[in-house]
């Protein structure tokens, strides 16, 4: 359990959080300037705050960053440019068994005689990783890990964050992608003018306050007909979709995958000839007007949310309890990782 | 004492006060890294002084603090230590005329140096000294060793300072820079030693460019 009572003057505002974590993984967002790097680095006592920091019942807020045991991974990385992959993995510890552990889990081995210079964005991300997490931390902070990478690396580097999750080291996580937050986080805490506007989990808080309506679905259960081109996958709730063989054929399952909601189309009756493979039949649980357009929350087996021009949202009457179908085409999903 | 001997005694004596004052330098250098607002302004004024003072008021105000007439001296006295017109003298004039040009090449070298490799050191478990020791230095070293260069040049050349407290004693106390003046006074020709200044100071700034040069680019990087 992580308890934050942090103030620190920035700037523009003074930056007050109060706030109860859980133990997994929590998304911080919120727009640029918000707060959220100088609240990592009070967390990693990189700047001095005021007020209290209580990880596992020890208040760490007087402690020095070296004696707070707290992995810290800002946005540039910092790799020690002197020191080749291994001497900045080992530089905190040089626990042999973690070492090893480590770098096979994220893929290290070929690169450890490598200088920093010489690694990909997405390397270089695996090597901070893993240079933060020698020292068994008691908390891990990420900041934008994925900002600078493109996105076949972000996929394969969203893999490796979530393999991180599953070791079981708490993580707060700054993210501007809906998405992210959404494969990752356990909780999500959004800031504004350095005050938590919301806290709660990432799918109820994302939609109330991301300026794009994305879904991310976990599917497992792969069903491959590669003469057809498609792969049947199921999440956990029970929801069916076709996604495109070719894209996840080699994947390992379970796969986070998204479809933004501008992507889905809803109709008012069921669609009798229709090319989207997946068309899911739902009723319609929310509706939130935001600037010119309408978001819906739809109700199947998993809550889907979908975004749709007003006009679009009065010419169908898509209101609460009414009955619609969502088509989604296969090729609209993106695999996350 | 052969010209030689004079050019290995300037030598001598400008790398002992060199190393003398390299551990001050680099205190003041990192003091004044951490720190900000009116304790840097302060540190680095206090740093970069003997520069802007007149070499021959730096020389008069050493003079004062090592004559019996102030405490420091008569502490000096007292442990039977005789400083002034002594090559010691010389070497505490050459420390303190050059201890502005390392103070300021460590200053910019450490500034330059990754301070978000110092930070991230930390979280890993590096006391600051610790961090400062495995991080900030070897990313500094070449600036640094610019800065040890420039110092030791200066050091050479120190002349206005050391003939107050030290004197231009041959054989004792006579740099090159006071042989060259004591030649010039009575009429002798100091073009050898003038060649020997030369070679050393042309060798020893191309080195140092050459060291800074290889840390700019290291930065870039």
């Amino acid at each position: 359990m992580i308890e934050l009572d942090v103030q620190l003057p920035l700037p523009r505002f003074i930056l007050e959080v109060r706030a109860t974590l859980g133990e997994r993984v929590t998304a911080l967002v919120g727009r640029s300037g918000a707060g959220k790097t100088s609240l990592l680095e009070s967390i990693a006592g990189l700047r001095p705050a005021s007020g209290r920091i209580i990880i596992d019942g020890v208040d760490i807020a007087k402690l020095p960053p070296e004696r707070r045991r707290i992995g810290y991974v800002p946005q540039d990385v910092a790799l020690f440019p002197h020191l080749d992959v291994r001497g900045n993995i080992r530089f905190g510890s040089r626990d042999e068994t973690r070492f090893t552990s480590l770098a096979e889990t994220l893929e290290l081995a070929p690169l450890l005689q490598r200088s920093p210079s010489t690694l990909s964005g997405g390397e270089r991300q695996r090597v901070a990783l893993a240079r933060a997490l020698m020292t068994a931390p008691r908390l891990l902070l990420l900041d934008e890990p994925l900002a600078s990478v493109d996105q076949p690396l972000r996929e394969r580097i969203l893999i490796f964050l979530r393999r991180i999750r599953d070791l079981g080291v708490p993580m707060i996580y700054v993210t501007h992608q809906t998405f992210e937050a959404l494969a990752l986080a356990t909780s999500c805490i959004v800031l504004d003018e350095g005050r938590v506007i919301a806290h709660g989990a990432p799918r109820d808080v994302l939609y109330e306050f991301a300026a794009e309506v994305d879904n991310v679905f976990e599917v497992a259960k792969p069903r491959h007909e590669p003469e057809r081109g498609i792969t049947h996958v199921s999440t956990k709730s029970g929801l069916e979709l076709a996604l495109p063989h070719d894209e996840v054929a080699t994947a390992i399952f379970p796969l986070v995958v998204r479809i933004s909601g501008e992507e889905i189309v809803v109709f008012g009756e069921r669609p009798t000839s229709i090319s989207s493979r997946n068309v899911i039949e739902g009723e319609i649980v929310a509706r939130r007007e935001r600037d010119g357009s309408v978001d819906l929350t739809v109700a199947t087996p998993e809550a889907v949310h979908v975004r749709v021009t007003r006009g679009a949202a009065n010419d169908l009457d898509l209101v609460t309890g009414r009955r619609v179908w969502l088509a989604m085409r296969s090729r609209s999903f993106r695999v996350v990782g | 004492m052969s010209d030689f001997g004079i050019v290995l005694f300037t030598l001598q004596v400008a790398a002992i006060s060199t190393a003398i004052i390299a551990p001050f330098a680099l205190l003041l250098a990192a003091w004044s890294w951490r720190a900000s607002g009116v304790t840097r302004t302060i540190v680095d004024a206090l740093g970069t002084l003997p520069l802007v003072m007149p070499p021959t008021a730096v020389g008069y105000l050493l003079l004062e603090l090592l004559s019996r007439q102030h405490a420091i001296g008569r502490a000096l006295d007292a442990m039977h230590v005789d400083i002034l017109f002594t090559p010691a003298a010389v070497v505490i004039a050459c420390a303190v005329m050059s201890f502005p040009l390392m103070f300021n090449a460590f200053r910019v070298a450490i500034d330059d140096s990754n301070a978000r490799c110092f930070d991230i050191a930390r979280t890993l478990g590096s006391s600051r000294a610790n961090a400062f020791a495995r991080v900030t230095l070897p990313l500094a070293w070449r600036g640094l060793a610019a800065g040890l260069i420039l110092a030791w040049c200066r050091a050479i050349g120190e002349f206005g300072a050391t003939i107050l407290v030290a004197g231009n004693i041959p054989g004792r106390t006579q740099t090159l820079a006071l042989a060259i003046f004591d030649r010039v006074q009575s009429g002798q020709s100091a073009s050898a030693l003038l060649m020997y200044v030369v070679a050393i100071a042309f060798s020893a700034v191309v080195a140092s460019e050459l060291l800074s040069r290889a840390q700019r680019r290291r930065q870039a990087r």
